[in-house]
C-alpha cells in the first residue's frame, strides 16, 4: 500500500508547484463557507466562524508562497486529533482549549513553540497574564494564546433600574454573598422576576465555572496535586449553599437549559444571566434593536467579588503545534501564520472573547468596542486551573453534575461535594 | 369480529404512540424552517409563521456538502454490497457446508454480536493506520463488512430453506457454488432486502468510526461533515440551521424507509416473533 502511495504523493506535491510550502491547519468554530468562503473583509465578518474564516482567507491571499490547507472538524475536535496523533498524521496547527494543553503536553504530543514564536518575533511577555498562564507549562510555551474565555454577569439594566439597583447609570453589583441575596430578594420584590437567569440543565460547564470562580476568589486550593481534588471544604460548601439558597427562594430561574435561559434573558425574564464572553455580541445586537425587551438595557461585567479577592475562572483558545517532523520552511510558514494571527488579535476580540495579546487589551480600539472596557479586568484577574491538572474537560462534567444536584436540592450539599471529590479522584487515579 | 378491524382502545393507543413519535420530527422540521434570530428569542416561534428556507439554502451553499453526500453514498452502498455478498457466502457455508470447526467458528460469529465497536476501536484504528487506509473509502467501508449480524441473519435464513432443493440440484449435476448462486440465493431476496436496508441505514448514520478515520474534510461522510460545519453553541445561536442539518441528513434515510417499508416491517415483525 505504502509503495504506491509514495509516488502518488510525490506527484501530488509536484502539481502544487515547487515554491509553495504546505502546512495543515485544523480548527473548530464551524464552517461558514457559504457566507464567508471567499471574503477577505475581516472587519465585515461577524461571529467566531466568520472572523476566523476571513482571517485565514486573508492570510492565504497575502502569502501566496504558502499552501495553507484547512481542515474544519466537529466541535471540539479532540477525538479526531487523538486519532490523527495515533496514526502519526497530526496537522501542523490546531485550535486547543488552554485547559486541555496539559493532557497533550505531558504525553509529549505537542511541540514547544518557544523557537517558532521567537522566529515570529513574539515572546510570552507580549501576551496577557491569563494568556501566559494558559500556554506556559513547565517553563515552556506550548501554544499561541488567542483569547481568554470566561463567565460574565450579563445584566438587564431596565429591570435593575426598576429594582433600584442602578447608581450613576451603572448597575450596582453585590460585594458579598449576603449582599447578593439581599439584592436578589429586593429585585424579586420590585419586579416579580428572578434576579438570576441560569442555564442549569445539561450545562455542567456553567455549574463548574461558578464553583471554580468562587473557590479561586476565596483562595481555596482546588487541586493540591495532580492526583487529587479538594472539594469537601468550607469554601466549597459556602458557594454551593449560596446557589442552593437562590434556587430555594425562587431568586433564579429553574429547569432551563442554555437555549431556554438565553431566551429568558432576551425576553426580559430576569436580571442577570451569568454566561460566557461569547454572548456579548448577540446580546449587544438585541440591545440595539428597538422594540426588543433588551433594547437600550444591557450591560456586562466580570463576576462580582463575593468572597476574598477578584478572581474568575477562565479558559481560552490557543493554537498549538502537534509534534511531528517538519522542514525548516514549514516551521517558518507556521511562524508567519502565528504572527499574522497575533497581529489580528483585535479582530478576533470582536467575537466577545478577551484578547490574549496585551497590546490589544490596551488598544483604544478594543476599549471602544461595546462593553469591552468593563470586562477587560478579566484578562488580568482570570485564573486557570494549575498546569498539572489533566482531564479538565472530564472533570468539569463530573463536578458540574454534582453541583447541579446540590443546587436543585436532589442531593445535600455535603453529599454532592463528597461525591464530586470521590469521582474526580477516581478519574485522576485511573488517568495518571 | 372482523379480523381486519382494530379494537378502539388499540386504535387510540396506536394513534397516541404514533403522535408521540411523530411530534419530535414535526417539531424538528418546523424549527428548521425558522430564522435563527427568531429562535434565539423564543423557540416556541417554531409553531407560528412566517417560515423560511434560508437554513436549507445555507447548507446547500456550503463548499463541501455535496462531496460529503457523495462520500456517504459511496460508503453506504459499498458497505451494503459487501455485507450482502460476504454474509450470503458465509451464511450459506455455515448453513449448508460441512467443514472442520464449523460450530466453533459459528460460536465466534455469535460472540461478535456481543462485542461493542468501542471495545476494538483502538487496535482497529492502529491497524488501519499501519495499512495507510485512514482517509480513504476502503478505510470507511472495510470495518463495516465484518459485522456478525449479517452472517448470523443469513445463516438462519439459509437454514430455513428446504434441503430438498440442494439435493435436487445436485442430482442435476450442479456444483456447490451453482447450488448457492442459482438455486438458494434467489430464494433469499427478502432476507437480502432486509439486511441491505438495515446495513445501509446503519452505515449512513455511522458517526464514531468515520469521525476518527476520515479526519480530512474531503473524506468526511455527511454525518461528520455536517457536525463539523456547526458553529460553537449552535444549539443556541443557530438552532434553525442545526435542525435543517438534521432534516437534510435524514432525507435519504426517509427515502429508503419509504421505498423499503415492507421489508423493514417484515424484518422487525420477524424479530419480534
Amino acid at each position: 500500500m505504502r509503495r504506491w502511495l509514495a509516488p502518488l504523493l510525490l506527484l501530488g506535491s509536484c502539481a502544487q508547484g515547487p515554491d509553495r510550502t504546505e502546512i495543515h491547519l485544523q480548527r473548530f468554530f464551524g464552517d461558514c463557507s457559504a457566507e464567508y468562503g471567499r471574503s477577505l473583509d475581516i472587519g465585515g465578518a461577524e461571529g467566531e466562524c466568520g472572523i476566523v474564516t476571513t482571517l485565514l482567507n486573508r492570510f492565504r491571499a497575502e502569502n501566496p508562497d504558502i499552501e495553507l490547507k484547512i481542515n474544519i472538524v466537529a466541535w471540539p475536535g479532540y477525538a479526531q486529533l487523538a486519532a490523527q496523533m495515533a496514526a502519526n498524521e497530526p496537522p501542523d496547527l490546531v485550535t486547543m482549549h488552554q485547559g486541555l494543553i496539559t493532557d497533550y503536553q505531558t504525553r509529549g504530543l505537542l511541540q514547544p513553540l518557544d523557537g517558532v514564536l521567537a522566529q515570529a518575533g513574539l515572546q510570552p511577555a507580549d501576551f496577557t497574564a491569563a494568556g501566559q498562564r494558559g500556554v506556559v507549562k513547565d517553563g515552556r510555551v506550548y501554544g499561541l494564546p488567542w483569547d481568554t474565555v470566561g463567565g460574565l454577569f450579563h445584566v438587564n439594566t431596565r429591570l435593575f433600574e426598576q429594582a433600584g439597583l442602578m447608581e450613576g447609570g451603572r448597575p450596582v453589583l453585590p460585594r458579598s454573598a449576603d449582599e447578593l441575596l439581599a439584592h436578589a430578594r429586593r429585585f424579586k420584590a420590585a419586579t416579580g422576576k428572578p434576579y438570576l437567569v441560569q442555564s442549569s440543565v445539561n450545562d455542567p460547564a456553567t455549574h463548574t465555572r461558578n464553583l471554580y470562580t468562587y473557590l479561586l476568589a476565596q483562595e481555596a486550593v482546588i487541586f493540591p496535586d495532580a492526583r487529587h481534588v479538594r472539594l469537601r471544604t468550607p469554601e466549597a460548601k459556602r458557594v454551593l449553599e449560596l446557589f442552593r439558597t437562590l434556587e430555594r427562594e425562587g431568586l433564579t430561574t429553574t429547569n432551563q437549559d442554555n437555549p431556554a435561559a438565553i431566551a429568558s434573558f432576551l425576553g426580559g425574564e430576569g436580571g442577570v444571566f451569568p454566561t460566557g464572553t461569547w454572548m456579548i455580541g448577540p446580546f449587544d445586537a438585541e440591545a440595539k434593536t428597538p422594540g426588543r425587551p433588551l433594547y437600550g438595557a444591557y450591560a456586562v461585567f466580570p463576576y462580582p467579588r463575593l468572597f476574598g479577592r477578584e478572581a474568575s475562572f477562565v479558559d481560552g483558545h490557543s493554537w498549538v503545534m502537534p509534534r511531528r517532523e517538519r522542514t525548516p520552511e514549514q516551521e517558518a510558514a507556521i511562524a508567519r501564520l502565528l504572527r499574522f494571527m497575533a497581529e489580528r488579535n483585535f479582530d478576533w476580540s470582536r467575537t466577545g472573547h478577551l484578547p490574549a495579546v496585551q497590546a490589544v487589551v490596551d488598544d483604544p480600539r478594543f476599549r471602544a468596542l461595546p462593553h469591552r472596557a468593563d470586562i477587560a479586568p478579566l484578562a488580568s484577574n482570570g485564573r486557570l486551573l494549575p498546569p498539572y491538572v489533566q482531564r479538565q474537560g472530564a472533570i468539569e462534567g463530573l463536578i458540574g453534575e454534582e453541583v447541579a444536584s446540590a443546587v436543585a436540592g436532589t442531593k445535600s450539599v455535603d453529599r454532592a461535594l463528597a461525591d464530586a471529590e470521590r469521582r474526580v479522584n477516581e478519574l485522576l487515579a485511573s488517568t495518571l | 369480529m372482523n379480523r381486519d378491524r382494530m379494537p378502539p382502545l388499540a386504535l387510540v393507543l396506536t394513534l397516541v404512540g404514533a403522535a408521540a413519535m411523530v411530534a419530535p420530527l414535526v417539531w424538528t422540521v418546523l424549527l428548521s424552517l425558522k430564522s435563527n434570530a427568531e429562535l434565539l428569542q423564543d423557540t416556541g416561534a417554531a409553531f407560528r409563521g412566517p417560515y423560511t428556507l434560508e437554513n436549507y439554502g445555507a447548507i446547500l451553499k456550503g463548499d463541501m456538502v455535496f462531496r460529503w453526500l457523495l462520500n456517504s453514498l459511496i460508503v453506504s452502498l459499498g458497505t451494503t454490497a459487501g455485507v450482502l455478498a460476504l454474509s450470503s457466502l458465509a451464511g450459506f457455508a455455515f448453513a449448508r457446508l460441512d467443514f472442520p470447526f464449523r460450530r466453533t467458528l459459528f460460536v465466534f460469529v455469535l460472540l461478535g454480536l456481543a462485542i461493542p465497536e468501542q471495545a476494538v476501536i483502538l487496535p482497529q484504528h492502529r491497524l488501519f493506520a499501519w495499512l495507510g487506509l485512514h482517509n480513504s473509502y476502503p478505510g470507511l467501508i472495510l470495518p463495516g463488512l465484518v459485522g456478525s449480524f449479517g452472517v448470523f441473519f443469513m445463516t438462519q435464513y439459509f437454514r430455513g430453506l428446504p434441503r430438498d432443493l440442494d439435493e435436487a440440484a445436485a442430482l442435476d449435476g450442479a456444483s456447490t457454488f451453482q447450488i448457492f448462486a442459482r438455486v438458494l440465493l434467489p430464494l433469499t431476496v427478502p432476507a437480502q432486502a432486509t439486511l441491505g436496508v438495515f446495513t445501509f441505514l446503519g452505515s449512513w448514520n455511522a458517526y464514531w468510526w468515520p469521525l476518527i478515520s476520515a479526519t480530512t474534510s474531503d473524506r468526511f461522510t455527511l454525518t461528520v461533515g455536517l457536525a463539523s460545519a456547526q458553529a460553537n453553541y449552535a444549539q443556541t445561536n443557530g438552532l434553525g440551521y442545526l435542525m435543517a442539518q438534521a432534516v437534510f441528513a435524514s432525507l435519504p434515510i426517509l427515502i429508503v424507509y419509504v421505498l423499503f417499508q415492507r421489508q423493514i416491517v417484515n424484518a422487525i415483525g420477524g424479530a419480534v416473533k
